[in-house]
């Protein structure tokens, strides 16, 4: 076709196969390109690495029956504070991811091995975390397994046309479940439009589809450090722990204290 | 939701919220917890301590502030924003005493303080203060007072409180245990503010500062080795309490 000047341009097709047109010279730089891809692919793999004691060979063949995560300061200082505060506990693995180190560490039961305690201590990208639950609860042996997922939230993401509910109650707990799970409600069921997302939100996904009873225990809380009485209101979950694990029901102030203040921001910003 | 409603200070949702100044009460809730307590012939202000870095030198992490001889003040909140308050404040008692040659009231100042945080409720481009105060002192007929403002630009009085971090809990504790037996005594007064405090502080009377004013003496705050007796005696208190309530064994 002409063009306003008078040059005569080639009017594209949609009739035409226009990878036929590829010039030879291309194909160098889209070689290259799927080269860095590939490269950044292999670092951006989720790293799951298990400890001696730990008999990972495959898909499916660690011994699992319960797995605890804790994801947010106040969910990992509870479970140190109240149940890994023992020498019953073994460091049984961890997790890494580019960038961002050592994301989660697995802690297992010496007296029961098939029970797991994972602390996510570090930030998990959004477009890992499928490829880091499905790392994780591939390496688990899934029948007979029960999940359970600690996680914290600022209460100013909870929706209730009650304005006057959230800041007065907050530390509150709300819990989401799988449609398998069959466990006793220790808390109130999450009220829609409220939704649960990031990590606990693609573990409890996961657990839907393979058919694992799971629940999450989401913490609304108004404090953005750790702090024991955020910390506290995940006490109602110890009933169903001490099933399976013993428990240190009461650690001392020091404990506690010991917690709350290794995470303490120095802010001049409010007194 | 609050959406739309809670961006400008002049803009009432549908439902009559002010969202900018319930949200500035939320600011207040970050700062550490402050109690009042009005006795008969004392007036106490307590406050938790934050802990402070390393290199920072704490004495300009204050919480506690005369206004004036016979008036002082605490706050939670955002620590700008009470610096700006308290200057006002303490220029308008100099200010007062000067032009009426009397010194201010204590509910003078606090009207004062007041005025001045609602007028941040209703101006444009402007935000409300962050924080709520407690202010006590004697007035010139000696008889003590304790108010309390808040973001909003309200005042009222109160014969203890609590504002800050865990006010809640603090003001139950005070109402089960705010008695006329309890304020009798100077020394009881204090103790009771103290006792309020344990109840919140975590790590005991290491991180708690508190000031008395007196009848006709100034502001006078209160040395850490005083605080630790009167700590000590309050646990001696309690585990008396707690073997008194101990069955006896039999013979």
């Amino acid at each position: 076709m002409a063009t306003f000047f008078g040059e005569v341009v080639t009017a594209s097709s949609r009739a035409l196969d226009e990878d036929e047109d590829y010039d030879d010279d291309d194909d160098g730089a889209y070689e290259e390109d799927e080269h860095i891809h590939k490269e950044l692919q292999e670092k951006r793999e989720v790293q799951l690495n298990w400890g001696p004691g730990v008999s990972a060979g495959g898909c499916g063949t660690v011994p699992c029956s319960n797995v605890i995560i804790a994801v947010g300061h106040n969910a990992t200082n509870f479970l140190s504070a109240y149940v890994l505060n023992s020498t019953a506990w073994e460091e049984a693995g961890n997790t890494s991811v580019w960038k961002e180190g050592k994301t989660a560490v697995f802690h297992r039961y010496r007296d029961n091995t098939s029970v797991l305690i994972c602390q996510v201590t570090n930030y998990v990208p959004e477009d890992q975390l499928f490829q880091w639950t499905e790392k994780v609860l591939g390496c688990l042996h899934k029948a007979g397994l029960s999940v359970t997922v600690l996680s914290d939230c600022p209460v100013s993401d909870y929706k209730t046309s009650d304005m006057a509910y959230s800041s007065s109650s907050a530390p509150f707990l709300r819990c989401l479940r799988t449609s398998t799970s069959r466990s006793l409600a220790l808390c109130r069921p999450l009220e829609p439009p409220n939704i649960i997302t990031g990590l606990p939100a693609a573990v409890l996904s996961q657990c839907q589809i393979h058919h694992i009873p799971a629940v999450v225990y989401q913490c609304y809380t108004d404090v953005i450090t750790p702090d024991s009485i955020t910390m506290e209101t995940y006490k109602p979950l110890l009933s169903s722990l001490s099933k399976v694990v013993k428990l240190n029901p009461s650690p001392s102030a020091e404990i506690l204290c010991k917690y709350v203040k290794s995470s303490e921001i120095q802010s001049n910003l409010y007194i | 939701m609050a959406a739309r409603y809670d961006r400008a200070i002049t803009v009432f949702s549908p439902d009559g919220h002010l969202f900018q100044v319930e949200y500035a009460q939320e600011a207040v809730k970050k700062g550490s917890t402050v109690v009042g307590i009005r006795g008969n012939d004392i007036v106490v202000l307590g406050v938790e301590r934050k802990s402070v870095a390393k290199l920072q030198e704490d004495r300009t992490i204050r919480k506690i502030n005369s206004l004036d001889e016979h008036v002082c003040m605490a706050f939670a909140g955002l620590t700008a924003d009470a610096r700006i308050v308290i200057n006002r404040a303490r220029v308008e008692c100099q200010s007062h005493r000067l032009t009426v040659e009397d010194p201010v009231t204590v509910e003078y100042i606090t009207r004062y303080i007041a005025r001045l945080k609602q007028r941040y409720t209703q101006s444009n481009g402007r935000r409300p203060f962050g924080i709520a105060a407690l202010i006590v002192g004697f007035d010139d007929d000696g008889t003590p007072r304790l108010y309390q403002t808040e973001p909003s630009g309200t005042y009222h009085a109160w014969k203890a409180n609590a504002i800050g971090h865990s006010a809640k809990a603090v003001r139950e504790f005070l109402e089960k245990n705010y008695t006329d037996e309890a304020i009798a005594v100077d020394k009881e007064a204090i103790k009771l503010a103290i006792k309020a405090l344990l109840e919140v502080v975590q790590s005991g009377g290491k991180n708690i500062e508190l000031a008395v004013i007196k009848r006709n003496e100034p502001l006078r705050i209160l040395e850490a080795k005083e605080i630790e007796t009167f700590v000590a005696e309050i646990e001696k208190e309690r585990e008396e309490e707690i073997e008194k309530k101990k069955p006896k064994k039999s013979g």
